[in-house]
């Protein structure tokens, strides 16, 4: 009772604060700068051979697109229709692409966006912390030594180089891979191996563009933690008692050291909602990052919410379940 | 563990053996030889929404270029009137109040049912019904009634003389009011939110499928071309198949092209196209050597002033802003000398070029400007394009053409001395090699540019260059389109690299310049759909009136649009610059007979509803396999 009192529901508290107030944040933010979706659609209309409006009908034309895009009123009235229509899971149909939902939208980016991120974070997570923590943990070799120059020339690689470099070797010099798309032209979703091994293909090459820098960072942080878990009295004291080195490396260092590691991929997972932009434009992969790229250059407030929305609630989410979790993981806390 | 690894080895390399296709075909169960691969305008759009009838709606991703048709069409390059779905240009009445416009027969929706007259008036009534459709408000302002006479013809009454009321259903550039399938919106309960997916199509192809996620639009021909527009007119589309697709960045375009998975591309860098023209020996755009680019496309760049701002409503500064610039080095640093100048406001095109540039030369050459402190001044320059071409030569480049074709027939000439008279006689002052406003304060500009259209931006970085040597403080500020084109609407800038100068192929230049009438200001705060640059010029109004009382084929408004460009050059509303010139780069190692500058039968502008037509005049050249071409 008293760790439902103190502990969970401060939290609680504390997670609809925060996506209360990242939501509201989201929502006032766009109207504050001088993007005008009604105006980006006259612009548009106008450059796609409509001949000039006089000022009646270029009148006429605002009101009426700014009634369709629920932009009338002024912004108090705009935000309490808001929050009326999010408690109904309806975020409105897109500016730009009215009058497709905003939920069909995002429906359609962001299934490739977690599937690519969620799978290249744990991938570079997992080999990332696993050789790190070895290489923490025997620091004095040479092939540790080598491992943090290797990751230390990676990390710093501005991740777009990197991308194009892969792009240009394994999609023209060496053709082995797609350079656009999530699946081949056609293909269909099914359970098949000929489409599975589509998928595999288109998103191998942006994976792995991810996969590199991300173990660049997971190692050196790792190797970092390791290296100092391991100078600490109980390893001290189990390496004395003559534990064997494996099992000091594995339950004793490693265990310790993912702590910090584990908060970071949770955050990181979090944020996949805001998709990889630079990954999704350079491997034209179909993910949120572009979308919400195009929200934000079109004005298109609804998707810009939209978005944000599923990010802030993903993100204050992943911190809330870690903040739950962390006592079952580690024993410090659940004592505390 | 080593089993583990062996494993894994063996693994990854079956997925490769399954998956390796050296230069992969994009589509590869569709005979290349078929197909013809075209860039798509509006790059990545996630629509599953073809009613392009209502704002917003994109449509140069495939749709009005496969799917649509209206009545008339007019290729900016070659000036031709291409009657469509009409049979004939439109007839109008002595006092233009009736336009009558006879369709031809034999044309079917694909889904087999017959165009016809009753799909003109439904487009225009649903439009006139439905305010919020693109077309609503002009519709409601000229038309007074719309009925179909007969099966195959259509009669306007106007609710005014309006001689050009046939340009809302004539492609003069981009696109234009197209037809919509009465059979298919009639049982549409809300048209404002109605879909059209699958869309039936007019033009002479058919959605087949089309990606979700917004990366491509696969079109096949409809077997009944024949009782399309397109066929009827110039015969046969021979590519069986269009695919419009989204690669991503200019390098994936050039690498696509390069392995032949591309056929049309939209625009490159100039960088870009050097790298592909070397990878790529099939690739090309206009010119078969330098400067390469086409550069009839119907817009000019410029740097455009707020003139309800201080001191931009000062004609002697606008002036002194322009003899500011060296226009040559603008073109040689930023463009790499590919660039042809519009000294003129509007887009020097081929066919402006002939009607415009070159008769007024002259006039060019005697027009002075009268400077305190300095006297008569003649600014024109018109060595310019040979000074370029003798620079294009020294860097090693051919130049087998007229420079005066390629460059233009001149510029403004670089004359700081004379910008500074001018400046001084308007109160500025300078010290210590810097300008101040009459008030005493540091004189500071900012230019707007837009990353998304690199020149806007490369014109505005080199013409700050320019004033800041002349000594100015320039900033330029690079803003993404949203706030681009709302700071543009609003007036909400000082100076910004835009392209307010236009072109078509036909003489009347009335429906792109009416714009610029008085009665089209707005003040700055306001959104103003035209004249965005505050300008408010009896004068200029008056020619302006003057060319909407003729008809559009009346030779008399050439005259009055020369009369027109003369008062733009004295006033010097705004800075022109350069055309907006393209590397729409196209591959000829499947298909063959683009249009160029040896043969420039038609634009090359695949995102323009005019597309459709150019595709009966491509050839397969029989080196890709196909089920239609032998091979």
């Amino acid at each position: 009772m008293k760790v439902l009192w103190k502990y969970i529901i401060p939290r609680i508290i504390q997670y609809l604060v925060v996506i209360f107030v990242g939501i509201t944040i989201t929502f006032f933010a766009p109207r504050f700068t001088p993007l005008d979706p009604v105006q980006m659609t006259l612009n548009r209309v106008m450059s796609y051979g409509a001949q000039y409006l006089d000022a009646e009908t270029l009148e006429h034309l605002k009101e009426t697109l700014a009634d369709l895009y629920g932009l009338k009123g002024n912004i108090f009235e705009q935000y309490v229709r808001f929050w009326k229509r999010l408690l109904k899971g309806d975020f409105g149909p897109s500016l730009v692409i009215f009058p497709t939902p905003v939920m069909e939208v995002i429906s359609t980016s962001l299934p490739w966006t977690v599937g690519l991120l969620i799978v290249s974070a744990l991938l570079s997570w997992i080999i990332g912390n696993f050789i790190g923590g070895i290489a923490g943990y025997f620091n004095e070799k040479r092939w540790a030594r080598v491992l943090s120059v290797i990751a230390a020339s990676i990390y710093p690689i501005p991740y777009y180089f990197m991308a194009i470099i892969l792009v240009i070797v394994f999609g023209y010099l060496i053709p082995v891979f797609p350079i656009f798309g999530g699946l081949s032209i056609g293909i269909q979703p099914s359970f098949s191996w000929h489409f599975v091994v589509d998928l595999l293909k288109h998103a191998f090459l942006p994976a792995l563009s991810i996969i590199i820098v991300g173990i660049g960072w997971w190692f050196l942080s790792m190797k970092a933690l390791s290296s100092s878990v391991k100078s600490e009295d109980f390893v001290v004291y189990a390496e004395i008692t003559g534990i064997p080195e494996s099992k000091i490396l594995f339950s004793y260092v490693m265990k310790n050291s993912l702590l910090p590691q584990i908060t970071n991929l949770a955050l990181q997972i979090g944020g996949i909602f805001n998709g990889a932009l630079v990954t999704e434009y350079v491997f034209s992969y179909p993910g949120m990052g572009q979308t919400l790229y195009m929200a934000v250059t079109n004005g298109d407030f609804n998707l810009m919410m939209g978005i944000s929305t599923m990010a802030v609630v993903a993100i204050a989410t992943a911190t809330l379940l870690i903040d739950l979790l962390y006592p079952l993981i580690d024993p410090r806390i659940r004592y505390q | 563990m080593k089993k583990a690894g062996r494993f894994f080895i063996l693994a990854f390399a079956l997925f490769l053996a399954t998956t390796v296709v050296l230069g992969a075909p994009v589509l590869p169960n569709v005979p290349r030889g078929d197909l013809l691969i075209v860039d798509a305008l509006h790059g990545r759009l996630a629509v599953t929404d073809f009613n392009i009838w209502k704002p917003g709606t994109q449509a140069g991703n495939g749709i009005q270029q496969m799917l649509m048709d209206t009545l008339w069409y007019v290729d900016p390059t070659s000036g031709e009137w291409i009657n469509a779905l009409a049979e004939e240009p439109p007839i109008y009445n002595e006092d233009s109040t009736v336009m009558t416009v006879k369709l031809r027969k034999g044309i079917y929706w694909s889904d087999g049912v017959e165009f016809t007259a009753d799909d003109v008036v439904f487009t225009v009534k649903l439009q006139m019904e439905n305010p919020g459709f693109n077309y609503s408000g002009p519709f409601k302002t000229y038309v007074k009634n719309v009925y179909a006479k007969d099966k195959y013809t259509v009669v306007f009454e106007l609710t005014k003389p309006y001689p050009r009321f046939h340009n809302f259903f004539t492609v003069l550039i981009y696109g234009a009011c197209y037809i919509m399938p009465k059979h298919v919106f009639e049982k549409v309960e809300d048209p404002l939110k109605f879909r059209f997916d699958p869309p039936v199509s007019l033009g002479p192809y058919v959605l087949k499928d089309y990606d979700k996620a917004g990366y491509w639009w696969f079109f096949e021909r409809r077997e009944d071309w024949q009782r399309t527009s397109v066929g009827m007119v110039y015969g046969k589309p021979k590519p069986k198949y269009v695919l419009f697709i989204y690669y991503g960045t200019d390098e994936k375009k050039v690498m696509a092209q390069a392995q032949h998975q591309l056929d049309c591309i939209f625009d490159l860098t100039p960088e870009a196209w050097e790298t592909l023209r070397k990878m790529n020996p099939y690739s090309k755009v206009w010119y078969d050597d330098f400067p390469w680019a086409w550069m009839d496309d119907v817009a000019a760049r410029g740097i455009c002033f707020n003139l309800e701002k201080f001191p931009y409503n000062l004609k002697e500064v606008r002036w002194a802003l322009a003899l500011a610039i060296d226009i040559k080095e603008v073109i040689i640093s930023g463009f790499n000398g590919i660039e042809r100048m519009a000294p003129l406001h509007e887009a020097p095109t081929t066919a402006f070029t002939k009607y415009y540039d070159k008769p007024l030369k002259e006039w060019l050459k005697e027009f002075e400007l009268l400077v305190p402190g300095y006297g008569k001044f003649k600014p024109f320059d018109d060595t310019l394009p040979q000074q370029i071409a003798e620079w294009a030569k020294e860097q090693g480049y051919k130049v087998t053409m007229d420079p005066e074709d390629i460059w233009g027939i001149g510029w403004w000439k670089y004359a700081p001395d004379v910008a500074e008279k001018l400046l001084i006689s308007a109160g500025f002052k300078k010290e210590n090699g810097k300008w101040y406003l009459p008030n005493g304060e540091p004189w500071k500009i900012t230019i707007l540019g837009l990353p998304a259209e690199i020149d806007s931006v490369r014109l505005a970085f080199a013409v700050a260059d320019q004033w800041r040597k002349f000594g100015i403080d320039v900033t330029v500020q690079s803003v993404e389109a949203g706030v681009f084109w709302t700071r543009w609407a609003l007036g909400d800038f000082d100076a910004g690299s835009y392209w307010p100068a236009s072109a078509s192929g036909i003489i009347d230049i009335w429906p792109l310049y009416q714009g610029w009438h008085k009665r089209y200001y707005q003040p700055t705060g306001e959104s103003a759909a035209s004249n965005q640059i505050r300008w408010v010029n009896n004068i200029a109004s008056d020619i302006i009136d003057k060319m909407a009382t003729l008809k559009p084929d009346d030779p008399r408004l050439i005259e009055y649009s020369r009369d027109l460009f003369k008062v733009f050059v004295e006033e010097m509303p705004f800075i022109s610059t350069v055309i907006n010139k393209k590397f729409n780069a196209y591959d000829t190692y499947v298909w063959t007979n683009f249009p160029s500058a040896e043969n420039p039968y038609m634009s090359t502008a695949w995102w323009w509803g005019t597309f459709k037509f150019l595709l009966p005049f491509l050839e397969p050249t029989g080196r890709a396999p196909s089920s239609e071409y032998g091979k």
